[in-house]
């Protein structure tokens, strides 16, 4: 048992948390730079667990919350699953599909350059065909696209028990990146800013505010661990531990979202500073492979 | 990173579970302190003889010398087969005898720990005063140096198990003048010593299992300081951090026990059908199953670096508010039968009213927030 990152994933996370604030600055998402897409693939990050790398959910998992502290793009979930379920019938980039409620459309999120899209279901994810030619839309995060078409019959289905899984730990990692990305914000402004003579930090109103947020990113990201290594020891209860990571990383970083808005008084409702950024990604992510509350509840395996 | 165990672990752990089975208690433990005590002795005699007291203590002074992850299997396993409560020794056994472990003379260590492992001797905290509660720096209580002798005076408040108790660990003031952290000793004080009046203190549910101590001209020889004269500050957060840290390792099997009889219990009455219950119910399932993934985070921690991360002050704060969040819904769960509640019951609700306890004692709820935000995230200090 050892639910702490080794030597060589703590060298990868602080490499790709470098690559990203050098490349990728959370402050630029909302309109990302072109050739920014290449670059990621280049890392190697849209096929980490593609057959023959043989590298872990583990891994894989500490370096996407990474990404999602630096609110990548949204397609990086999508491809990976791709990359992953439909080796062989599947290159490029797949933009993330989801149902429109009240019609027979669907969306398609981070189109751009994309020529299919991934769709997950409790139960399997579905590889649709999804050509870049529609026009792009804003969504609530601004640095994703949508695109719409009706919806057809995918070209691929994969009913792997553990694909659904996957893509649901991918997001749940980068809502933890999300959330962190939140307290570190907050923690760093309220450091900084000064009222009645002092750091707004200090005061205990402030402060513990900072405080739950740091804790809900720590239970986040404790249970995404232990989801990530339940899924690779092929555990009977590794749907329910990933389940309770997506809902846990989702809260935290929606509330953890909004504390940093908070935190930041005026200046942290402006378009141009940072925070709502993080809210914004926050909402989208809590539509991506959303937990099951009765899953939650039933017996244990 | 990866949650399996060793063979050598799984190994150890079905021990404990074989033992377990057929060792723990079939009667409960009583409820009231004086009540408990004598069950609690034998219970930790038992424990001793059997080899599962100290499993990571050092072997010279009684223990099993082995790792923290032993321990952790120990702990899970103990609650799992529902063994009782430390109970009266609690003290001695978490936090009294692991602070004398770092910082005890050998005399001291050797006297101590191995009574303290066999439930000879009871301890009990005498940290808080009326006037140093969540300002422990604020003790008054004076320790005069006469000769080989400190003559004690002052009061202590809340100190659980004093009625009980053999020795206690005393923090007071031994440097005339003195301010705040400096001037300060960490003392073991016999509770049995002319001049100490205890006075028992009813909870709200009706246990009497704290008291308020009087120390009266109260004789203890200076052989009995803790790490030297005026070291107490030093010694005493020793000792918070023992009762903040490693206490709450087997926090994360007992609620994960009581979640799933919150769930069963909810599926019987039918009330699960109540969305808000059934959603607060899958909240706290996940929360549960979060609080091992931390717990298990901090151990490895431990075993990597030889010290829990700065994160144990998460666990401890977040544990505390989830075992009341779960007290708070097995009483909704029981409806109106709550209102027949009268003191005595071990039910739901006295596990309830005595569950304020987990944010208040040991620091407040306000002051690991406190910690949090100064130690985790270097936000300037408040106090
Ligand atoms: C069941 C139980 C068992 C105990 N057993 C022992 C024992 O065995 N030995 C022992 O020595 N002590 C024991 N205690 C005492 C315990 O450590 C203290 O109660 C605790 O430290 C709080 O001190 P206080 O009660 O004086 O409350 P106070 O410090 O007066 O606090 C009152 C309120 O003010 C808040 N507060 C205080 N200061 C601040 C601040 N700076 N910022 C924000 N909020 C603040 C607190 O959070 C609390 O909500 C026990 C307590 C309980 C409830």
């Amino acid at each position: 048992m050892d639910l702490t990152p080794n030597d060589e994933q703590l060298a990868l996370q602080t490499a790709t948390a470098d690559w990203c604030r050098d490349n990728m600055p959370l402050e630029a998402a909302r309109s990302r730079r072109a050739g920014l897409w290449q670059d990621l693939e280049a890392m190697g990050w849209s096929a980490m667990t593609a057959p023959g790398m043989d590298l872990d959910h583990a891994t894989e998992a500490l370096v996407f919350a990474e990404l999602g502290r630096f609110l990548a793009p949204m397609g990086l979930i999508s491809t990976a699953a791709a990359n992953r379920w439909f080796a062989g019938s599947f290159e490029g980039k797949a933009g993330l599909a989801l149902p429109v409620t009240g019609s027979d459309a669907m969306r398609i999120l981070d189109p751009v350059e994309a020529g299919t899209a991934v769709m997950w279901s409790a139960q399997s994810v579905a590889l649709y065909a999804a050509p870049d030619d529609q026009p792009h839309r804003p969504t609530i995060d601004l640095s994703t696209l949508q695109g719409r078409q009706p919806s057809t019959s995918p070209v691929a289905v994969s009913n792997a028990p553990t694909s659904p899984l996957h893509l649901q730990l991918l997001s749940a990692a980068y809502a933890v990146g999300c959330a962190d990305a939140a307290r570190d914000m907050a923690a760093d402004y309220a450091r900084l800013r000064e009222q009645f003579d002092r750091p707004i930090g200090w005061f205990q109103a402030l402060k513990h505010i900072c405080s739950d947020m740091a804790v809900r990113a720590a239970v986040a990201r404790s249970q995404l661990y232990y989801a990530a290594c339940a899924l690779d020891a092929k555990d009977g209860e590794a749907a329910f531990h990933v389940a309770a990571a997506k809902r846990l990383a989702d809260q935290a970083a929606i509330d953890n979202g909004r504390a940093n808005i908070q935190v930041h008084g005026g200046i942290g409702m402006t378009d141009e500073a940072a925070p709502h950024l993080c809210l914004k990604r926050a909402h989208l992510l809590q539509f991506i492979a959303p937990a099951d509350a009765a899953l939650l509840l039933e017996d244990a395996a | 990173m990866d949650i399996g165990f060793s063979p050598e672990e799984t190994r150890f752990r079905e021990e404990c579970r074989a033992w377990l089975h057929a060792n723990v208690p079939a009667e409960k433990r009583p409820l009231n302190a004086d009540e408990a005590l004598d069950f609690d002795k034998a219970w930790q005699r038992r424990l001793f003889d059997a080899g599962w007291a100290g499993i990571n203590w050092p072997e010279d002074y009684g223990g099993r010398g082995l790792s923290i992850v032993e321990q952790v299997i120990w702990l899970e396993e103990y609650a799992k087969a529902h063994a009782p409560w430390i109970g009266s020794n609690f003290v001695g056994v978490n936090h009294g005898g692991p602070t004398l472990i770092i910082n005890a003379s050998e005399e001291q260590k050797a006297y101590h720990l191995p009574r303290i492992l066999k439930g000879e001797a009871i301890w009990c905290q005498g940290f808080s005063e009326p006037g140093a509660g969540s300002d422990l720096a604020g003790i008054k209580t004076r320790g005069r140096i006469e000769g080989d002798e400190l003559v004690v005076n002052g009061s202590k408040i809340w100190t659980s198990f004093a009625h009980v108790a053999d020795w206690q660990e005393l923090v007071l003031r031994t440097e005339d003048g003195s301010q705040r952290h400096k001037g300060l000793s960490w003392a073991i004080c016999d509770m049995h010593a002319p001049g100490i009046t205890i006075r028992p203190i009813q909870k709200m549910s009706g246990q009497v299992e704290f008291a308020e101590v009087f120390y009266d001209d109260v004789r203890i020889p200076l052989a009995n300081v803790v790490g030297g004269l005026g070291n107490g500050w030093k010694v005493a957060m020793s000792t918070l951090s023992f009762e903040r840290g490693t206490g709450f390792i087997a926090d994360q099997v007992k609620q994960s026990q009581e979640i799933a009889e919150l769930i069963a219990t909810a599926r019987g009455s039918g009330m699960i059908g109540d969305d808000r219950i059934a959603d607060s119910l899958a909240q706290m399932r996940a929360e549960v199953a979060a609080l091992r993934a931390m717990t298990y985070r901090n151990i490895s921690e431990v075993v990597r670096t030889g010290q829990p991360g700065p994160e144990a002050s998460v666990i401890r704060l977040f544990t505390s508010e989830l075992g009341q969040r779960l007290e708070r819904m097995a009483v909704l769960l029981m409806g109106d039968a709550a209102i027949d509640f009268a003191y005595g019951d071990d039910n739901a609700v006295g596990d309830y009213l005595r569950g304020f306890a987990a944010t208040i004692a040991g620091g407040t709820a306000q002051i690991q927030r406190d910690i949090i935000g100064e130690r985790l995230l270097g936000l300037p200090k408040s106090r």
